[in-house]
């Protein structure tokens, strides 16, 4: 299992388009994806899930990746973030 | 899997209703809620809960043990045959509006693919064997009731997008057209959060036996419809809607303000003898029909009708209307999904005053605005709709509306008696700017040779302070006055009527009212005109006494409300009734008042416990 801290810097955080993107890139992979914010957890696999968790731009997050592509699948999610989940 | 469980702990903790929902099914037998009493009438049947949040009433069910994997592919068909309806959507969304547009679409699918959703209801029908529909239902409940909490409101808007999906899916699920379980296909008692005019208008009058709702007061509009459609209602139940499923039995006592949730075999029994102690009240009630409304000491008033409806033109003559006191009509403007046109107006006041033969029928003109406005207006919200573009302010902006109707109203009053009449006027010249606007229509009319009355009574609501204050200047530029007590107190007392918090204030005998009250009526009989009483206040048997003392010539109620207003008139003298209204000008309170008035009544009328009306707001 691999675990790694980030930050959403898009503009208006990870709403519902933006988890919608996130869902995209984590369902590529076989690996099971959570994502962490202050102590709650949601399937990284579900748009509603991360949606609901409300992540604001400039939040800080844990992503924990677990399966036999979990580093593949570490890359895809960092460049989604690291992208702004090509909003701009 | 940890994960798993977690996100199903929070849910839970979003959705209190469902716990109670459970917590209530645990506890054997029935289970009683107290709301305010609405409209009279007791009723035995069962619950069609109308969710206004999903325009979906649907019913939880089991499925037989060997049911369950074909319950799971039902469910999992729906979503295949939805995900095939969404991205036809996109598609020809993509042609006419562009990618960028039909992306929309995707959260759409993304949200129809949810792992979360799908597996939880998945849970549901396999562990609980419940309906794959309720099933459904209920996560997306818990999704929703998560977003609220969120306090987002970005998101929370997005719930819109989820609810979309869950429609559609349910839609398929149900292999039903969403707009036919809008009404129940049964009798039934229509339970809901809250109800709507509108959605009140699209209810199959046939089929409903009582209106339940959580919110709203007396004085709601739920209330008030339900009174003239002479239907049991309870209103600011709180909690109801969340309770009751569909399919569940209901006693709903509109008498009291009680309802019974599946109630127990010995309670059914109670009160269906209840019922028939009931029926045998309004039948006694009935029979004061023929006879006219006059004091013991032959003081007569007029006892006339409210009306929102053509078809309830028969209920009033029935319970002996001697005219029709205010015909509303917004519900017709808001059943349609555009302007009514001339013609179609013209039909229909036209049926109401042949139907009241040379009986009075007073119109009021629209008086949209407040919790009564029309979509297709393209009216933006409004902070305040209750002191915003409403009533004669809304007609003197939009006067193709207003003359539209105004020439219906004209050529129906060349055919019997018409009477016309302004709402929410608070100053001298917009009476004017009315009047001379009808001045226009008849001139039109006349050129266009069709038969009218040129002088049909021309008269406005009192329903503002600023009117009782100016009711001297009034009175000189109008044909009669017609105070609607409902407004009035919600302006005077600065009280939302529905509010359940605040509605205790609205009090029909606060003695600001009743010099209000008092101050129009001296107003008039110096300028001598007439006024009437509209408002649901003359239905009250302590303000009926009051008014009586005050003079009102007019008393004008639903239909099925006037027997008892009769029956109040019949039992006392006017003598005695202008006393006690001298007696209370004197005090300051309205306990005072209310005290002083009902130890009168209680001799004159020992049965009074039976018209359930009054302070029951409290």
């Amino acid at each position: 299992m691999i675990e790694f801290e980030t930050q959403v810097n898009n503009k208006i955080g990870m709403h519902l388009r933006a988890a919608g993107e996130f869902v995209k890139v984590a369902t590529k992979f076989k690996s099971d994806v959570f994502v962490v914010k202050n102590g709650r957890k949601a399937n990284g696999k579900s748009i509603l899930g991360l949606a609901s968790l409300a992540i604001e731009s400039g939040a800080r997050i844990t992503v924990r990746i677990q399966g036999n592509d979990e580093l593949d699948a570490r890359a895809a999610i960092e460049k989604l973030i690291a992208d702004n989940f090509y909003e701009d | 899997m940890d994960g798993k469980k977690l996100q199903h702990a929070e849910h839970r903790d979003a959705s209190p209703g469902a716990e109670a929902r459970e917590a209530s099914r645990a506890t054997e037998g029935e289970v009683v809620r107290f709301g305010i009493s609405a409209a009279p009438g007791i009723v035995i049947g069962r619950a069609f809960v109308h969710d206004t949040d999903e325009d979906l009433s649907i019913a939880r069910t089991r499925v037989a043990h060997d049911m369950v994997d074909a319950e799971v592919a039902r469910f999992k068909d729906a979503l295949g045959a939805t995900r095939g309806e969404l991205l036809q959507i996109k598609t020809s969304l993509a042609d006419s509006m562009g990618e960028d547009h039909a992306r929309i679409f995707d959260a759409h699918l993304l949200i129809l693919d949810d792992v979360m959703v799908i597996e939880d209801t998945e849970a549901l029908i396999r562990t609980e064997g419940y309906n794959a529909a309720w099933a459904l239902k209920e996560v997306i409940s818990r999704v929703v009731a998560s977003f609220s909490n969120i306090g987002d409101e970005y998101l929370k808007e997005r719930s819109a997008d989820i609810i979309d999906v869950k429609r559609r899916v349910l839609a398929k699920l149900l292999g039903l057209k969403r707009e036919k379980v809008l009404s129940p296909s049964e009798p039934s008692i229509v339970v809901a959060h809250e109800l709507s005019p509108s959605e009140i208008a699209q209810l199959d009058r046939r089929v409903v036996l009582g209106y339940a709702t959580d919110r709203g007061g007396r004085t709601s509009h739920t209330a008030i419809l339900a009174r003239s459609q002479g239907v049991a209602a309870v209103v600011g139940l709180e909690d109801a809607a969340r309770l009751i499923e569909t399919g569940d039995t209901l006693i709903l006592d509109g008498n009291c303000g009680t309802l019974i949730i599946n109630p127990l075999g010995v309670t059914v029994e109670k009160y269906k003898i209840e019922i028939e102690k009931w029926k045998e009240f309004e039948a006694q009630l009935l029979t004061l029909t023929g006879y006219p409304a006059e004091t013991l000491d032959h003081h007569k008033v007029d006892l006339v009708a409210n009306i929102d409806l053509p078809d309830e033109v028969q209920s009033a003559l029935d319970y002996g209307a001697e005219g029709i006191g205010l015909f509303r009509t917004e519900y017709f403007f808001i059943a349609h999904d555009q302007l009514p046109t001339e013609e179609e107006q013209y039909k229909v006041y036209r049926a109401v005053v042949d139907k009241m033969k040379d009986k009075p029928v007073t119109i009021r003109v629209l008086d949209i605005g407040g919790d009564k406005i029309a979509g297709y207006l393209h009216r933006s919200a409004e902070l305040n709709p209750f002191m915003g573009w409403r009533g004669i302010r809304f007609l003197l902006t939009r006067k193709d509306i207003f003359k539209t109707q105004l020439r219906a109203i004209y050529r129906a009053s060349g055919h019997g008696r018409v009477r016309l009449m302004f709402p929410l006027i608070v100053s001298v010249e917009e009476v004017l700017r009315a009047k001379e606007i009808c001045e226009e229509v008849k001139a039109d009319l006349i050129k266009g040779r069709y038969k009218i009355d040129p002088d049909v009574e021309i008269g406005i609501m009192i329903e503002t302070p600023s009117a009782v204050a100016l009711a001297g200047a009034l009175a000189k530029e109008v044909d009669f006055f017609s105070i609607g007590t409902n407004d009035l107190i919600q302006y005077t007392m600065a009280v939302d009527r529905g509010n359940t918090k605040i509605s205790y204030l609205y009090q029909h005998l606060h003695p600001s009212i009743i010099r209000f009250l008092k101050m129009t009526v001296d107003a008039a009989k110096k300028n001598n005109i007439p006024t009437a009483i509209c408002g649901e206040m003359c239905a009250d048997p302590l303000a009926a006494v009051v008014l009586l003392g005050l003079g009102i010539d007019e008393f004008s109620c639903s239909p099925n409300r006037m027997p008892e207003v009769k029956k109040i008139v019949r039992s006392v003298t006017y003598d005695e009734c202008k006393t006690i209204v001298k007696k209370i000008l004197q005090y300051s309170t309205t306990e005072k008042i209310e005290a002083h008035v009902e130890t009168f009544l209680k001799e004159r009328i020992p049965d009074l416990a039976l018209f359930k009306e009054g302070k029951q707001d409290a």
